[in-house]
């Protein structure tokens, strides 16, 4: 029986250790947890600081490649079988329309929770150096940028594999506006349709984008984004600790470590500088409490995520048909801002014509992603901004944030509820006329 | 002697590196020439669409085509159903009667204009654009009789302008 405690522990380690000296440990020899700092600051674990947005984000992802693996098993990428597997799915196999619907509301959240992460990040400041030495938050951000990038398009190449109506005709819309891009758009176009019209060889496309490059793309940047988090030693909100301690009168405490690792990294890693920030009083081992709070933020997650998935059945629309387009046809709706834009876009002057889909689906979204990725070097505010809810020193930057976030919103809406057959505008309690759904 | 040793180390060490650059750069460059396909297997440009006299007065939508064929007596004209804006394709909704528009100066006698459900794009019965986000107007393509045995025959692959009639 002792023996096989023993296996047990030298496998799990245990998440209640008895002393800090086994928390610690517990954090050095096991695999799982040498994820893990030895010791977490209460700042950092805060619920109100983070909301836990990267974790509930990460956690979604984990839900979703584990559900799709499974749906892999149950759906065929050809364009005369996969509407009916979609269809068996829904109504043959057991607990198909739940697995389904799971992956589709896990979907959603993650673009909603991914964007959250995005803005709480910038109202934190938490995308800027601060006074802490060897921190590279801004290349952190782009890396978060990146990520938000990635799961859009994980979002949109999911979105043709059930070869419906609203699959195919997001996916002619979407890369049209692939082809808007000038000179090589063409090219761009065919390279992802796999020829010059929708057909087989865009949903085998697709498909192997959205279950193999894109996930694994996903997953090592976002291992990156995790392991940056913790070289710049903790949260930003770590930048407080730094303040605070620069502040006190006391005297600069004996540094526990002075040393460099030898070869390998230049300098003196962050840890040795925060060694002597974190005290008995500002911090906690991070076995168990760290790990206790990611568990339940998983489960929460799971747990939310499956209620909504049943609240929320996934639509399926009719079989794809390329020789009738549905009126109203709409993109994804967190595509729907930018399906605003390039309707409201085109510019003539005289005779001269710029497309729609050129500024509103190339030029704004690239200036837009240009913009956020490089907006850490445009603000100059202190180092007393960084890891802060809405510092002062940073509100010119927060209020342009805010009214760039309220306008997505707003053509989100627009284009959401306000936008009937023809793509007419219409009030939410203004009746759509009927139309016909052939010609 | 030990410099000429360490010079010729170092250039095989070079051309190594190389070699394993050459070797990678083109396995990668094969990866991605194999996904511009050689052959498509899409259907043909150019089709029959039937018998002149099979055609009423007025507009006929090829589905499956997207294509509108106009009969105005004798003459036949073709205009594509793709919208120039996103690919979306229009329909046609007619007026009540035929109507005189006046289309870049000029008064046309038209029967209806094009309307796109994805983006709200309103073209007029020639297909210039009226409204909205397309760029361009629709394509007119070119029509011929297949000598074999009278069809019509479009193809997608060509444009004419919007003086074209084939007349029966």
């Amino acid at each position: 029986m002792n023996t096989l405690k023993k296996l047990l522990n030298s496998i799990i380690w245990p998440w209640s250790p008895a002393s800090n000296r086994e928390a610690g440990d517990a954090v050095v020899k096991n695999v799982a947890l040498h994820w893990f700092p030895a010791k977490v600051s209460l700042k950092s674990l805060s619920w109100g600081y983070s909301f836990w947005l990267g974790t509930i984000t990460f956690s979604l992802f984990m839900l979703l490649a584990l559900g799709g693996v499974i749906l892999m098993f149950l759906y065929v990428p050809s364009v005369e079988r996969a509407y009916q597997s979609i269809k068996d799915l829904e109504f043959v196999v057991s607990f198909g329309y739940f697995l389904r619907s799971f992956h589709r509301i896990a979907a959603h959240l993650m673009v909603i929770m991914a964007f959250l992460h995005m803005m709480r990040t910038f109202l934190t400041g938490a995308y800027k150096n601060g006074s802490a030495p060897n921190t590279n938050r801004p290349g952190n951000w782009i890396l978060g940028v990146i990520l938000l990038v990635l799961t859009l398009g994980l979002s949109f190449t999911g979105y043709l594999l059930p070869w419906d109506q609203l699959a195919f005709w997001a996916i002619t819309v979407g890369t049209n506006i692939a082809s808007a891009v000038p000179f090589v758009g063409d090219s761009i176009r065919e390279l992802l349709l796999g020829g010059t019209i929708i057909g087989q060889s865009t949903l085998i496309r697709f498909y192997v984008l959205h279950c193999f490059f894109l996930p694994a793309i996903l997953l090592g940047i976002a291992f990156w984004h995790m392991w940056r988090v913790r070289k710049d030693g903790g949260l930003a909100v770590m930048e407080q600790y730094h303040q605070s301690a620069k502040n006190s009168a006391m005297v600069e405490p004996v540094k526990t470590k002075s040393y460099s690792l030898m070869g390998i990294a230049k300098g003196t890693s962050v840890h040795v500088h925060n060694s002597t920030i974190l005290n008995e009083e500002n911090s906690v081992a991070s076995s168990p409490n760290l790990i206790r709070r990611i568990w339940t933020v998983f489960l929460i997650t799971f747990v939310i995520t499956s209620i909504l998935a049943l609240a929320f059945p996934a639509p399926l629309e009719e079989a794809a048909n390329p020789l009738v387009t549905p009126n109203p046809a709409k993109a994804p709706w967190y595509f729907l801002w930018l399906q605003e834009i390039v309707t409201d876009t085109t510019i003539h002057i005289g005779d001269f014509v710029i497309n729609g889909a050129l500024i509103g689906g190339v030029i704004i979204p690239s200036l837009v992603l240009l913009g956020l990725i490089i907006w850490p070097w445009l603000d100059k505010s202190g180092p007393e901004a960084v890891g802060v809810w809405f510092a002062s020193s940073r509100r010119k930057h927060n209020i342009i944030f805010l009214i760039l976030v309220l306008v997505i919103i707003i053509f989100t809406i627009i284009g959401t509820v306000m936008r009937g057959p023809n793509w007419n505008f219409y009030w939410p309690w203004e009746a759509w006329p009927e139309m016909p759904t052939k010609i | 002697m030990s410099s000429n040793n360490e010079s010729r180390r170092s250039v095989l060490g070079k051309i190594s590196a190389g070699l394993i650059g050459l070797g990678l750069f083109g396995q990668i460059g094969a990866y991605f020439r194999s996904l511009v396909p050689n052959v498509l297997y899409e259907p043909p440009t150019k089709f029959k669409i039937g018998m002149p006299e099979d055609f009423s007065e007025g507009v006929k939508f090829i589905e499956d085509k997207r294509i509108y064929i106009f009969k105005e007596r004798n003459n036949f004209y073709a205009i594509s159903a793709v919208c120039t804006h996103l690919g979306c394709t229009v329909k046609h909704s007619p007026y009540s009667q035929p109507k005189e528009v006046e289309i870049k100066g000029q008064i046309k006698t038209t029967s209806g204009e094009f309307r796109c459900p994805c983006h709200g794009s309103i073209f007029h019965g020639d297909g210039t654009t009226k409204e909205g986000p397309a760029p361009k107007a629709l394509v007119w393509h070119p029509l011929e009789l297949a000598p074999e045995d009278g069809q019509l025959v479009v193809d997608v692959a060509l444009a004419v302008d919007n003086e074209f009639r084939l007349s029966v």
